[in-house]
């Protein structure tokens, strides 16, 4: 691979950025995935708040962009290992209260590194995750915290997350791929968040999400999922609980 | 689609395509479900001892076998409703044994169903399924039973299969495909077999089979089984017991 041709770029830098990066991100995730309040409520806040922590990847020979991270600057003052349960959905609010509030960050977290499924497999998320790093570097922080989706997790759903980050495969380094990019970038895996993202929708938005049908209360288990869902057919509501990982990327 | 395109081939021609018959079966079902030691056992039976109980459809005009439905008598003297939980295995290992024992038989059992993939859609299943017909009139059996697989349940693996055959679409027919196919071509269930298919292997033939890893014991769910399966990484064995459904036809 030509060394130069993936360029790390800012918003400002490329035309259309936000419909570009939206092709991603309806390429990357699963439709369900695109339905969580929290991150559809305040995703504008990136780039109206956080713009110099939004970055993406071009393909200089195409002019396409390949990958597209995104990350918030926040003020943490606990330990590290008391990072809560709430995970992504908390540190998306956290780091919009702060700004609102005028607290002067410490700490980076990272909210998403994407790629493009044609650009899978060519090692561009190592490239994304240090150019996470450089930002959290150029701004002074110690640290760069990341509530990881370890997405492979969604062959293994009746596996806990708490003992499924502790597999590993041959080499000693996490079993998951995404867990193993922050690992092969210096990170320490500090403890599963829960609850990192709560995703709620009526069965009948469930069934459009996921082309399944749930006839009846109970867990289901549905394609790209970490964990299975719960339907209250009685309720009209199915809720699904993803489990990450928060990771920390010393400095 | 005209009925002239295709054609039951007859028992001697049944040989000569069984490279081709196997093949096609094989591409019908997972991996894992080979490893049956029932269906590893006794597959060639089909062939060797109950060629006339085949349905074989060729298409004439690419002399290309497109669809096949394996099926075999026994002999059962019990009300329907006491069919066994091992549905499956247990009727097949039950076929062979009254052959051998020359047990006048009764009763038809159907065991295996398959299309081509390029033939889906095309209703050779249903016409692989009333095929059976003619085979259990000649033998003046007066019902044929299925212990049916009900395909869409593996996208249902936490769903018992207790629950999931009382699934209805918004016709009110079943939910799944084949068990509404079935039910359509006048197939009624008489109860939920647990025990249909049993598979052993060490946790390698399933890392094998499966493409997936299962570095500790406990239930997985793996691509397009029924159930969830289980691994014990003490005695290095997973175990999958497939549920199926004992269906059954009237003989017209």
């Amino acid at each position: 691979m030509n060394e130069t041709r993936f360029q790390i770029i800012t918003p400002k830098y490329l035309e259309h950025y936000q419909d570009r990066a939206d092709e991603i991100a309806v390429n990357s995730w699963h439709e369900f995935m695109l339905h969580d309040p929290i991150a559809n409520e305040n995703w504008h806040d990136l780039f109206d708040r956080f713009e110099e922590y939004q970055f993406a990847m071009l393909d200089t020979e195409t002019n396409r962009m390949a990958a597209m991270g995104n990350s918030v600057p926040f003020f943490l003052d606990q330990p590290l290992d008391e990072l809560p349960e709430g995970g992504w959905d908390w540190v998306f609010l956290k780091a919009i209260d702060d700004h609102k509030n005028g607290v002067t960050p410490n700490i980076q977290s990272a909210i998403q590194i994407a790629i493009h499924p044609d650009y899978q497999s060519q090692g561009l998320s190592a490239k994304m995750v240090k150019a996470m790093r450089a930002i959290a570097e150029s701004k002074g922080f110690k640290n760069l915290v990341a509530p990881v989706r370890p997405s492979q997790k969604s062959k293994y759903p009746l596996i806990s997350i708490d003992d499924y980050i502790k597999w590993t495969n041959d080499e000693g380094l996490p079993f998951d791929a995404w867990l193993r990019v922050h690992a092969r970038a210096g990170a320490k895996i500090v403890k599963p968040c829960h609850e990192a993202m709560t995703i709620r929708g009526s069965r009948a938005e469930w069934e459009e999400w996921t082309e399944l049908k749930f006839p009846q209360s109970g867990e289901y288990v549905i394609p790209g999922a970490l964990n299975p869902i719960e339907m209250h057919v009685e309720q009209d509501k199915g809720v699904y609980i993803e489990p990450n990982v928060w990771m920390v990327h010393t400095l | 689609m005209t009925s002239a395109q295709f054609r039951i081939l007859d028992p001697v021609e049944l040989n000569l395509h069984r490279d081709e018959i196997i093949q096609l079966a094989r591409e019908s079902w997972p991996e894992f479900m080979w490893h049956d030691t029932v269906a590893e056992e006794n597959w060639h039976e089909f062939f060797d001892r109950f060629g006339d109980y085949q349905s074989v459809l060729l298409d004439v005009r690419t002399n290309q076998v497109v669809a096949l439905g394996h099926s075999l008598p026994f002999r059962w003297d019990r009300p329907l409703p006491e069919l066994p939980e091992e549905g499956w295995d247990w009727v097949i290992q039950q076929a062979v044994q009254d052959d051998k024992s020359g047990a006048e038989r009764n009763i038809l059992a159907a065991v295996f169903v398959g299309v081509r993939e390029e033939y889906k859609k095309s209703g050779l299943s249903r016409t692989i399924l009333l095929s059976f017909q003619p085979t259990a009139r000649t033998h003046r059996f007066e019902n044929l039973v299925i212990p049916v697989r009900p395909n869409e349940k593996l996208n249902y693996p936490l769903t018992s299969m207790d629950d999931y055959i009382n699934w209805k679409n918004e016709n009110g027919l079943p939910f799944d495909l084949w068990l509404r196919i079935q039910h359509r071509a006048g197939g009624r269930v008489i109860k939920v077999c647990h025990k249909s298919k049993t598979v052993r292997g060490t946790r390698a033939e399933w890392e094998e089979w499966t493409g997936m890893k299962f570095p500790q014991s406990g239930e997985y769910i793996i691509p397009d089984a029924l159930n969830p399966m289980e691994i014990n990484v003490e005695r290095d064995e997973g175990v999958y017991i497939e549920p199926n459904v004992w269906m059954q036809h009237s003989i017209a």
